[in-house]
């Protein structure tokens, strides 16, 4: 009889312990959210359909579509600017995670597509509360360069914020630049500095 | 008493959280989370103090002219004549030649098993690899390079790199990484040779054609991608730096 007893509270502080276990499981984690991103993104770089300059404004929208869901512009952006982000109101906000990512667009997205790498391996995995760290391994042509993605936890699911190569980090390097433009610059002169830089990109392009 | 100390165990050994799990290590394992710079108070550790940015601005910018007018010339000459094999073999040659550096500091940072590598690599590299021109080390016993340099050394011993400093020619650089340059010149192999400065300088030009021949082009890109290259060189020459000295700081063998 006592046996029953105990076994029958056995049973239930497992459920009671499992079923709180379940809703966490269904967030995936972090590595799990990067593999299906980075996946389509190989794809999207290798389709035979869509290389070439005819095709670049749809693949530039399918690649960038592709990075938006897993890369999060806006907290990006807000630790770009630092102490800045706090003192811009919203419409400002929008506006500059707006030319940010076109700035990132057109600095990147060219090199990317012309880094034919051969796969991502992923190899490590560190989550410190709602922060986290993944590593991964490019392969291209037998060389593995490390890459370091450091993520957040949002509601949304993890989210990547920043890349780290070989110790330099892009939200960092950006963070350092804007700063100094900032001490001398207002915010709008910040603003036109990036649209300007955009501008450029946009007329080297159309000339090649 | 053993029962609940059972009931005990049960809730709490499953309620661990958070568990870092890491897979092969790839000697590629870092942790960069502990320093979140969104917080103003740790902001100033992630940069590097720069009194001297006006002086080192005009240096920026000599060198920026130095690259476009001499470099880049120089380079785009260079590659057209010799072929990649060639330049790679040049590169192997220059690398094995320097092998004393990394030897040398790799000892002094107390990595006598990376200090051993740079040896085999030394031998095997002189040897079937005829003076160091090939790199049958890396390509047919994967035993990777293991370089290391006086300003790291200094890094790993724990002294401060100091304010940064953007050196004509040589680039950036801080008062730590400036003492580093000059101890790996003393002590490179050439410098035993009774070359004069003649020479030394056409043996370091040749190697920096050759690297640069070789590598992708850093400092185009770096322009390409920043709102304000200076800053944009002093930040990654920082953190690159750092990461140098980070990693082998934890992991002392």
């Amino acid at each position: 009889m006592k046996t029953i007893k105990y076994t029958l509270l056995f049973v239930g502080l497992m459920l009671f312990l499992v079923a709180p276990a379940v809703p966490a499981a269904v967030t995936k984690g972090p590595i799990e959210t990067m593999k299906p991103v980075l996946a389509d993104l190989t794809k999207l770089l290798n389709d035979q359909q869509l290389h070439g300059d005819a095709h670049k404004e749809e693949r530039r929208k399918k690649i960038m579509s592709t990075i938006k869901s897993g890369f999060d512009f806006q907290e990006m952006c807000k630790r770009v600017l630092g102490r800045t982000w706090r003192d811009i109101n919203k419409a400002q906000r929008e506006h500059f995670t707006e030319l940010m990512t076109k700035l990132l667009e057109n600095a990147y997205i060219g090199k990317l597509e012309d880094y034919h790498y051969k796969s991502i391996e992923y190899v490590d995995q560190i989550i410190q509360g709602d922060r986290a760290q993944v590593t991964t391994l490019v392969n291209k042509d037998d060389v593995k360069l490390p890459v370091h993605y450091i993520l957040q936890l949002t509601p949304k699911g993890w989210m990547v914020y920043d890349i780290n190569i070989e110790g330099v980090s892009l939200v960092r390097n950006y963070m350092e630049q804007f700063r100094s433009i900032l001490r001398t610059d207002s915010f709008d002169g910040l603003i036109k500095i990036i649209e300007n830089k955009n501008r450029t990109f946009e007329k080297t392009s159309k000339g090649s | 008493m053993k029962r609940i100390l059972f009931l005990f165990l049960l809730i709490v050994l499953p309620l661990g959280k958070d568990i870092a799990w890491a897979a092969q290590n790839h000697g590629v394992s870092v942790n960069l989370l502990d320093d979140d710079y969104l917080d103003e108070n740790s902001y100033q550790q992630g940069s590097i103090s720069d009194p001297l940015e006006p002086l080192n601005r005009v240096f920026f910018q000599f060198n920026d002219k130095f690259y476009f007018w001499v470099l880049k010339p120089v380079n785009e000459g260079y590659s057209a004549v010799v072929s990649p094999d060639i330049r790679q073999c040049f590169g192997n040659f220059f690398n094995n030649l320097a092998s004393p550096i990394s030897f040398l500091n790799n000892v002094l940072q107390g990595r006598f098993k990376d200090a051993w590598t740079v040896v085999s690599r030394f031998f095997i590299n002189t040897t079937l690899g005829v003076y160091g021109f090939g790199d049958p080390a890396t390509t047919e016993f994967n035993i990777t390079s293991k370089p290391a340099d006086f300003g790291q050394t200094l890094g790993v011993w724990g002294i401060g790199e100091g304010i940064y400093i953007c050196l004509p020619i040589f680039g950036p650089s801080s008062v730590r990484d400036s003492i580093g340059l000059t101890a790996d010149f003393a002590t490179h192999p050439t410098n035993y040779m009774n070359w004069n400065f003649t020479e030394r300088s056409a043996y370091y030009m040749g190697n920096r054609i050759n690297s640069m021949s070789l590598a992708p082009n850093v400092y185009e890109e770096l322009i390409k991608y920043s709102l304000d290259p200076y800053i944009a060189a002093r930040q990654a020459f920082h953190e690159y730096r750092q990461e140098k000295i980070n990693k082998h700081k934890n992991t002392e063998e």
